[in-house]
């Protein structure tokens, strides 16, 4: 039991960061932005370079969350705004082609081998019978670290004001003097640090392939969809249940129903899991479990 | 005409026959589909199970067809209640789950494997006789499928479907059962895609999960894109283009001597980068919509 509450920790980390990004961005701007998944890659590949140069880990995570920040502002400005006017459809559309371009550079520059953090190998700990890394404890520490940080932006500045502000009515907030552009671009480089670190902190507990962005898809949207896209926080919610869903799918031993001693499912069905309770979600309660929004027709 | 040639149009006329069910959704309905591959993997493991149960191939279509109704159904169903991203998302979720159960069930027709060894069409015919009869054969369902979407687009149905996409809530005030036409388009241009995928089953005669991934959906998004949202023509014209400019990209990788991830690499760029200029610089496609209804 502890096993599997700490498993789904677990898992919930991958997902979080770069759900909650998502969740954030989209509350502002109105479109799933499906090219966080690949700034997080961004983000761990370009941690990776920088610790090979030399840099501590330490600052490498920082330099690098700070980079893939200015990068999707950069992205936001010279494509998302300019496709936006064309509606939300075609911006998501827009950044699905995005991300195939970035998986090309990433093709060539990394190839399809896997690539890992430079860190000491240290043995599972024991927790009250549950088995647990050092590296899986300081990434929940960062985690939580940059939710938290997140979180107070949004609740206690200025800039977390105004970004409530326009996330509920962009006209009247902008007709209140806040200067909306500035305060998405705001918002869109918070996103860019938070998938950045999402997927350093991934790279941390084990490694990182091309192919990590498309991977992390459906599970991150399903979070963000769940947790009521659009409500940063209750992004977070929905990456525990998307994982407790794929934790159990796969943790569980079904042969009690089949009559048989073990059936495990293969570990690919935990992907289906997500999936599946996202399409469930989507008919039921389309609008996800908090929602921020008022429903439209 | 050379094998090669002869093979580039057969894959052509059945992406474009993709190309203009996704367009009769996307195009003209606005339905955001990025499921679509998963009709067209209803026509071919049709033909696989045809062909695993000793069925003749043509049960194997009336099976596809039948599952991608069924498919299409559910799908229009799912969209009653969301807008358009989160539909989007909600047929790419349900696509990669079908390539995923596909992968995992080693019963179920071969798992990861596939199925091999369908039986291809005109296989009997001597020289290039066998391609040829297969290209005049895809050509002539391309031509069906084109008239097909031209009589509904230019019906008052086609109408009432351009007005569901840009004023679904005047379209209901005004008594369209939008639940109804959604169902509709989205059974027809199943049962397009399902004739699509039987093909391309007995014409490389092997079927298996890796032909389900989403980048195929993508491949199609950019065919219509950059001929031209809501316009026939154009569709099929991105069709043709896209499948020769992917085609010739080996080409190009041997004559510059670049490693193999050139490949890859650059038909990602093609595609992604197909749409983003599109979107960019001519949203409308080379063959913008014709605005004008019955005439046009």
């Amino acid at each position: 039991m502890i096993q599997f509450l700490i498993d789904t920790i677990i898992r919930a980390l991958d997902l979080a960061l770069i759900a909650v990004a998502l969740s954030g961005v989209y509350s502002l701007i109105k479109f799933p932005n499906v090219a966080l998944v690949q700034y997080a890659v961004v983000g761990a590949f370009v941690g990776m370079l920088l610790q090979q140069a030399g840099l501590p880990l330490v600052l490498a995570l920082p330099v690098s969350a700070i980079f893939v920040g200015l990068v999707a502002v950069i992205f936001n400005v010279l494509l998302f705004e300019r496709l936006l006017t064309e509606g939300s459809a075609i911006a998501l559309i827009g950044s699905l082609a995005l991300s195939m371009i970035l998986s090309a550079v990433f093709l060539l520059a990394f190839g399809p081998a896997a690539y890992r953090f430079d860190l000491a190998v240290a043995p599972a700990m024991r927790v009250l019978g549950a088995r647990i890394t050092v590296h899986q404890l300081s990434t929940l520490a960062i985690t939580v670290a940059a939710l938290g940080g997140f979180a107070a932006i949004l609740f206690f500045t200025r800039l977390g004001r105004e970004m409530r502000a326009t996330a509920t009515n962009k006209v009247l907030a902008s007709a209140s003097g806040i200067d909306t552009r500035r305060v998405i671009n705001a918002t869109v480089f918070l996103s860019g640090v938070l998938a950045a670190l999402g997927g350093m902190t991934l790279a941390m507990r084990g490694s990182v392939s091309i192919d990590l962005g498309t991977q992390m898809l459906l599970p991150v949207f399903a979070a963000a969809i769940l947790g009521g896209l659009g409500n940063a926080l209750g992004a977070i919610a929905g990456a525990l249940v998307i994982s407790a869903a794929e934790t159990f799918v796969t943790n569980t031993n079904f042969g009690v129903l089949t009559g048989t001693d073990f059936l495990f499912l293969p570990a690919s069905y935990a992907q289906t899991a997500s999936f599946a309770l996202l399409v469930g979600f989507l008919l039921l309660r389309p609008s996800g479990l908090f929602t921020s929004e008022v429903s439209r027709v | 005409m050379s094998e090669f040639l002869i093979h580039v149009a057969a894959v052509s006329c059945l992406y474009g026959i993709l190309a203009l069910a996704l367009n009769l959704q996307m195009g003209f309905s606005g339905l955001v589909n990025f499921g679509l591959i998963a009709l067209f993997g209803c026509g071919t493991y049709g033909a696989a199970f045809a062909h695993l149960w000793g069925w003749p191939p043509l049960a194997g279509l009336a099976l596809g067809l039948i599952f991608a109704a069924l498919m299409g159904l559910f799908f229009a169903r799912l969209g009653a209640r969301m807008s358009e991203d989160y539909w989007g998302i909600a047929t790419l979720s349900l696509a990669e789950i079908m390539r995923l159960v596909f992968t995992n069930e080693q019963a179920l027709a071969g798992g990861a494997q596939g199925v091999s060894g369908l039986p291809v069409s005109f296989a009997g015919l001597a020289g290039q006789g066998a391609g040829l009869s297969r290209l005049a054969l895809y050509a002539a369902l391309l031509a069906a499928a084109f008239v097909l979407c031209q009589r509904i687009t230019r019906s008052g149905f086609g109408m009432a479907l351009k007005m569901m996409r840009e004023e679904p809530q005047l379209a209901r005030a005004l008594g369209y059962d939008l639940g109804r036409m959604r169902a509709i388009v989205m059974v027809i241009s199943s049962l397009m895609a399902a004739v699509a995928g039987f093909l391309y089953a007995h014409y490389l005669s092997f079927v298996g999960p890796e032909q389900l991934m989403s980048h195929e959906t993508f491949l199609i998004w950019s065919m219509v894109i950059i001929g031209g949202i809501a316009n026939n023509w154009g569709v099929v014209a991105g069709a043709f283009l896209m499948q020769f400019a992917l085609a010739y990209v080996p080409f190009v990788k041997d004559w510059l001597d670049m490693p193999s991830d050139f490949v890859a690499a650059t038909r990602l760029v093609i595609v992604g980068g197909g749409i983003l200029a599109f979107l960019i610089w001519r949203p409308k496609g080379l063959f913008p919509e014709r605005i004008g209804g019955s005439h046009g």
